[in-house]
């Protein structure tokens, strides 16, 4: 009788039950630990390492395929050789996962990460101990959104303007991992032309995703319209109207000023523009933007305040009208972040739209005309909990400052007083009640 | 309809010129230009260890153009691996604005393939400075000077676009970095002549770089017309071997001496291990010249699909 068999099942049913209670206590389906390959993903949700988890269950998949394909390749052949080998590199890396996952789950079991040695060496005695014993217990529980219910949805479509940038994201959505994911859902309003406008929102509240998704960089399920166009339909075309300007400076330092914008000039420009127009371009903005005294200096010399004006410099070189800044004083100090956003506000009174995203609101926010406020709800979704005027913002959520609006609707782990799903709801009837 | 969003824009050529100007500034600018010295030094070294026998006998013709294959091999990963990943958020910023990748790369492999034909001029010069014997029969081209010089720059150039294949996959410079010394040694390993591999995977050998290349510059070098001195030097070295009280290597060492046989000796073992795959036919460099072709073609592509998912980069 060949014992390894035996002890293989015994192992497997033993690991099975220790995991079982281990899963229950995390608040996850236990029966998830009987299904192999399913059960290091889930052991991993328990660890709160989901991305390790993922990695982890690919390995453990490609470790099955491996020892299928060898039991039916003769012993000793090129062929298991090379399999071998492979097995030898995938055994390594989940060995490196594993032992990540088990540091995780010491951490959310409290214990000391000398338990991580003996579930390596004995994983199912050591799986058995964590799951039968009371005294281990988890110090968080996984998150069940499956039941669970999001924030009301307000449903009211935002109706089109003949001048201005119209937003109507039903929702965007990926597929992470076999599962939907709501990354944003349920945003509608109009930004009229000559408006900046403050986009507030905590981490993970889906400001970029919400921004990626108004220029069409990645597309929602959505009708984005500026002015009289469809964003998403003449997207090849409308990209150009459109200045993204992301918060690090993305630009090569070994290049002069005055060479870097001709060049944006001439990546951005129509064709039809000729050379010496194109150059008059590149003069007029260098002086707007302060840089003429140091065009011919290389990129990397320069402060951070004039990298950032150049890096916006680049996007305003071809005049368009919608113009988005992803935290452009990051880095700056007071003085050079207000003249920063005094040079925005003239850039919207030009008739431009500017949404800027930033992390330090309060010192500008009379150079804004609104605020959109983006929350995650309780399934983590990103919701608009309030578009309108900065005034009418602060009497909406009860407060006197947008830090006190962000810390309002922050979740409460994150130092928040989570207040995100009571506010999307009252803007969602607000919105109702408007639109009657 | 907006009268601005229905205009055209830059086109692609005249975006490779755009990044062509940019990629020159930064080999002036940035360190780019030490490629060519770093290319000349290596040449020198190798000439100096592997020099000395290269396309005078067949074992030195192939340690040596192995080296060589190497040397441009080397060359040409140094040249770009770090190019593309080292930009690849400015990259991703400007393919938001209307970049072509296409436009992108094509600047690449025109700047590449300028660097590349400087190193292969260099590393003759080197070579001929140093006093390595060069091939001095013309096969493809009337010049067997330009003939080593389009292998080279053909090895070196292969080797710079795999560069730029792993440059546009790896999401930053460690990783393109860790990548480069595993191709390397899958390139010399794998090639199947110094090396040889077992039977049932000597077909990888034409995945690499390396085969084709040490193919072309052997059959060039006239590698089956060279005499193959190894067996002479091994048969000396035995010389003082008894056999029942006799020393037959030594009177068979004597013989050939006093007859003045040694290099018809030489040149009848080479005949005995000559390669038909090295023959001095120029069919065969130009098969192996249009195999380097295809593979460079083959990294470009796969460069530009790479980069045209840039946008998919988590941030």
């Amino acid at each position: 009788m060949d014992y390894s068999i035996v002890i293989t099942i015994v192992r497997y049913v033993l690991g099975t039950i220790g995991y079982w209670m281990i899963l229950k206590k995390c608040g996850d389906k236990p029966y998830w630990a009987a299904v192999p390959v399913a059960r290091e993903y889930h052991i991993g949700k328990c660890a709160h390492m989901e991305e390790e988890a993922r990695t982890f269950t690919i390995l453990t998949l490609a470790t099955y395929v491996c020892q299928i394909i060898m039991a039916f390749l003769p012993d000793g052949s090129l062929r298991e050789n090379l399999v071998s080998i492979l097995l030898i590199a995938i055994g390594l890396a989940s060995a490196v996962y594993m032992i990540r996952i088990f540091l995780g789950l010491c951490r959310v079991f409290g214990r000391r990460k000398l338990w991580v040695v003996l579930f390596v060496l004995l994983e199912e005695p050591a799986a058995l101990i964590w799951g039968l014993s009371k005294k281990f217990v988890p110090n968080r529980q996984i998150e069940d959104f499956s039941k669970a219910e999001g924030a009301k949805l307000a449903g009211v479509d935002a109706k089109p303007l003949d001048k201005g940038l119209t937003i109507n994201i039903q929702d965007r959505t990926v597929v992470d991992f076999f599962k939907k994911k709501y990354l944003l859902r349920d945003i509608h309003m109009n930004i009229p032309t000559g408006h900046m406008v403050l986009l507030l929102g905590g981490s993970g509240a889906g400001k970029t995703t919400f921004v990626n998704a108004v220029t069409g960089y990645e597309k929602a399920r959505a009708e984005i319209r500026l002015n009289d166009q469809n964003v998403y339909e003449d997207y090849a075309s409308m990209k150009y109207d459109v200045g993204f300007v992301p918060q690090q400076d993305l630009m090569r330092g070994n290049d002069t000023v005055a060479r870097t914008l001709a060049d944006a000039a001439t990546l951005r420009l129509p064709s039809s523009v000729h050379s010496k127009e194109r150059w008059e371009r590149v003069k007029k903005v260098l002086e707007e933007f302060g840089l003429y005294a140091v065009r011919n200096s290389l990129v990397e010399k320069l402060s951070g305040g004039q990298r950032k004006r150049l890096s916006i410099a680049m996007e305003y070189i071809s005049d368009p009208s919608l113009f988005i800044l992803d935290e452009p004083d990051s880095g700056l100090d007071g003085v050079v972040a207000r003249s920063l956003f005094e040079k925005l506000r003239k850039i919207a009174d030009e008739g431009k739209i500017v949404i800027v995203i930033t992390h330090t609101p309060d010192r500008v926010i009379d150079l804004f005309d609104d605020v959109i406020v983006l929350a995650k709800d309780n399934l983590r979704t990103g919701r608009l909990a309030w578009y309108g005027s900065v005034e009418e913002s602060y009497g909406f959520f009860g407060k006197n400052s947008m830090e006190e609006i962000l810390l309002s609707i922050n979740q409460k782990e994150e130092g928040g007083e989570g207040r995100a799903n009571e506010f999307v709801e009252k803007y969602a009837d607000h919105i109702q009640e408007k639109a009657g | 309809m907006n009268e601005k969003t229905n205009l055209r824009h830059t086109g692609h050529i005249s975006q490779t010129v755009i990044y062509l100007g940019k990629l020159f500034r930064m080999f002036i600018f940035q360190n780019d230009w030490k490629v060519l010295p770093m290319s000349a030094v290596i040449a020198g070294l190798v000439s100096f260890a592997v020099g000395r026998n290269l396309f005078r006998t067949m074992e030195g013709t192939l340690t040596g153009t192995f080296a060589l294959s190497c040397v441009c091999i080397w060359n040409g990963f140094f040249n770009s691996i770090q190019s593309v990943c080292r930009e690849r958020a400015i990259i991703k910023r400007e393919h938001r604005s209307g970049l072509h990748i296409s436009s992108y790369v094509a600047a690449h492999l025109i700047y590449q393939s300028i660097l590349c034909a400087g190193q292969a001029v260099i590393t003759i010069t080197v070579c001929s400075v140093l006093g390595v014997a060069m091939p001095s029969k013309p096969l493809v081209t009337p010049w067997p000077l330009v003939d080593l010089a389009v292998t080279l720059f053909l090895i070196t150039f292969c080797a710079d676009m795999l560069a730029i294949l792993v440059s546009s996959v790896a999401h930053s410079t460690t990783t393109a970095m860790t990548v480069m010394p595993f191709l390397l040694i899958v390139q010399l390993v794998f090639c199947g002549t110094v090396f040889p591999l077992p039977e049932g995977v000597s077909w990888t050998s034409n995945l690499t770089i390396s085969r084709p290349g040490l193919t072309a510059l052997c059959a060039q070098g006239d590698y089956n017309d060279l005499p193959m001195v190894s067996i002479w030097n091994s048969a000396v070295k035995m010389e003082n071997v008894e056999i029942n009280g006799i020393k037959p290597v030594q009177q068979a060492l004597i013989y050939i001496q006093e007859n003045n046989l040694q290099e018809d000796f030489m040149k009848k073992t080479a005949e005995k291990n000559q390669k038909p795959e090295y023959a001095f036919d120029p069919e065969i460099v130009k098969s192996s010249w249009f195999m380097l072709i295809l593979w460079a073609f083959i990294y470009i592509c796969g460069a530009v699909i790479s980069l045209e998912l840039i946008d998919r980069d988590k941030r």
